[in-house]
């Protein structure tokens, strides 16, 4: 481990005040100079252990803030902080190590068909060099974790769409990531279903990951009444601290 | 667990391209193969200067009953020719050029003509008296070939004067071609192999793109990533290195052995050189396909 990034944080952390796990700073994002920005001028905290969902149409910009914090695409303008550091500062050898610090879960599971629930989610710790112990011991607690014990040898094809998911949502979180980003992790999935998957993530959220949700899902929104931001045309035109999916207008700090 | 899992990753990737990878071994197989040939025939050449310019010599042919040249206007040979010439050859202003000097009569030309051409028919029809009585002399530097030649050209009973070196430059020039046009060959059949590398790798790298995308989200670093591809890339191109080697020990060990028999005063190259030209071609190998597939996986495989 490298010492501390910068001198801010260390002395943030010093004095004792919260860090914004996410922070966008004026943040503008614009894959094609002739069409209008994905993000225009986004600026935003996520604090450590929050709840966030980022709601909004296809198209508002929820992929394009995901793919920031993971420093897949570089900002066009403004800065992203990640656990307090500015992503733009990161040198592209240290990017994994960014990345084992946040967990993605997405739409279509991106399972790998051909290995087993047990190895799916190994996976994720073979690939960063953990040991063959340490992965027989925490694969099965993280298993049960999402509600699969007893699933270890069954392939993906077998589970069903929310236990498919619940798989995916294991792999993210088996090397304890800080933040867990899940775009449309719902999407596939039955209302019902969904509230399974939801009651998994709420876990992982108690458990003080810090868990970003991008969703169209009103219902989910409405019954989980956690801060919602919603983006339209790659703004944010509502920040509301226990929002529902179609808010009031009227934009509360969160 | 990190080595274990990378080569799990190269087994599975080099079943699941077997058709291209087969492919890869095969061309660079054939590649290095000439790579290894040309090299060869420059130990051979190598080997054969080694050995022949110790041993090369100015032969000075004396004039016999049917020399045309203007020198032998007189007929053959006389004795006192015979004993100016060998003076001469002996006197102080050569004597730092010439090292050695041997006569060689007509009787002793003749055995040496039947050994050296024992299987033709030749032989037989040919007498003591056609061939020339030479001195065969043995130069301090063999490049000095045209002191004795001026001095003798036309000294009265010399037929000619010929320098042995001139035949095996003439050897040297074939072997020469033939390990360029083995070069030429070499150089295509690597860009061929190059190209060839390139897209297996770029195939391999989409088919497991899925896993590849996985660990980047994970956070899986670079080169635990791209390791499994490039190595897949080596491993073939050494496998094609191996099979090389092995043809051009074949080679060497059969045909070189039939060649020796035929022809035993050449000196040809042992299985030896091998020693010297097989780990080259396996660093080639490795290199052509390590350099190729981080070149394709910078351009196919986002990291």
């Amino acid at each position: 481990m490298l010492p501390s990034p910068t001198p801010a944080r260390a002395l943030a952390v010093l004095r004792g005040r919260r860090i914004a796990m996410i922070r966008f700073e004026h943040v503008t994002k614009v894959y094609d100079q002739k069409s209008k920005p994905a993000l225009d001028g986004v600026s935003l905290d996520v604090d450590r252990g929050e709840f966030l969902f980022l709601v909004g149409a296809s198209g508002s910009g929820k992929s394009t803030f995901i793919r920031l914090v993971l420093k897949e695409d570089r900002a066009t303008r403004g800065a992203v902080y990640v656990a307090g550091q500015n992503v733009a500062n990161i040198p592209s050898w240290r990017v994994p190590k960014l990345r084992r610090g946040i967990g993605v879960v997405f739409q279509d599971f991106r399972l790998l068909p051909n290995k087993s629930v047990f190895a799916n989610v190994a996976f994720a710790m073979q690939v960063i060099g953990k040991s063959r112990a340490v992965i027989r011991e925490t694969v099965p607690e993280v298993l049960k974790t999402v509600g699969l014990e007893g699933k270890n040898n069954r392939m993906p094809h077998e589970l069903s769409g929310g236990e498919q998911q619940r798989v995916a949502i294991a792999r993210a979180i088996v090397n304890k990531p800080g933040i867990l980003l899940a775009d449309e992790p719902t999407g596939n999935l039955d209302p019902t279903t969904s509230m399974g998957i939801m009651k998994v993530l709420d876990r992982i959220n108690q458990n003080g990951t810090t868990v970003v949700m991008a969703t169209h899902d009103d219902d989910i929104v409405n019954t989980m009444r956690k801060r919602v931001v919603e983006l339209r045309d790659g703004s944010v035109v509502r920040d509301d601290a226990q929002g529902i999916y179609i808010g009031t207008t009227t934009a509360a700090a969160g | 667990m990190r080595f274990a899992f990378v080569l799990g990753e190269i087994a599975s990737g080099m079943r699941r391209n077997l058709v291209m990878v087969v492919s890869v071994v095969l061309v660079t197989f054939i590649s290095l193969t000439f790579v290894g040939a040309a090299g060869l025939l420059q130990l051979q050449i190598d080997q054969m200067k080694g050995y022949w310019y110790d041993r090369v010599q100015v032969a000075v042919f004396l004039c016999v009953e049917n020399s045309t040249s203007e020198s032998c206007a007189s007929g053959p040979v006389t004795d006192e020719q015979r004993t100016a010439i060998e003076a001469k050859l002996k006197s102080p202003e050569l004597s730092a050029y010439v090292d050695t000097v041997q006569y060689e009569s007509q009787d002793q030309a003749l055995v040496h003509f039947r050994e050296q051409l024992a299987n033709s028919p030749i032989v037989e029809a040919v007498t003591a008296e056609q061939l020339p009585e030479s001195f065969r002399v043995g130069l301090v530097d063999p490049e000095k070939y045209e002191v004795i030649s001026e001095a003798f050209s036309s000294q009265p009973g010399v037929d000619i004067v010929s320098d042995q070196r001139e035949y095996l430059e003439e050897i040297f020039g074939y072997i020469n071609i033939a390990s360029l046009v083995a070069l030429g060959i070499a150089v295509v059949m690597s860009v061929g192999a190059i190209l060839l590398i390139a897209t297996t790798i770029r195939l391999s790298a989409f088919s497991r793109r899925r896993e590849t995308g996985i660990m980047r989200l994970v956070g899986a670093s670079k080169a635990i990533i791209q390791l499994p591809f490039v190595l897949e890339g080596v491993i073939a191109a050494i496998l094609g290195a191996a099979i090389a080697s092995g043809t051009l020990w074949a080679v060497l060990r059969y045909g070189g052995q039939w060649l020796s028999r035929e022809y035993p005063q050449m000196g040809f190259i042992s299985t030896q050189e091998l020693l010297l030209v097989v780990p080259a071609l396996f660093l080639l190998g490795a290199l052509l396909a390590g350099a190729s597939s981080l070149l394709t996986l910078r351009r196919y495989l986002k990291v």
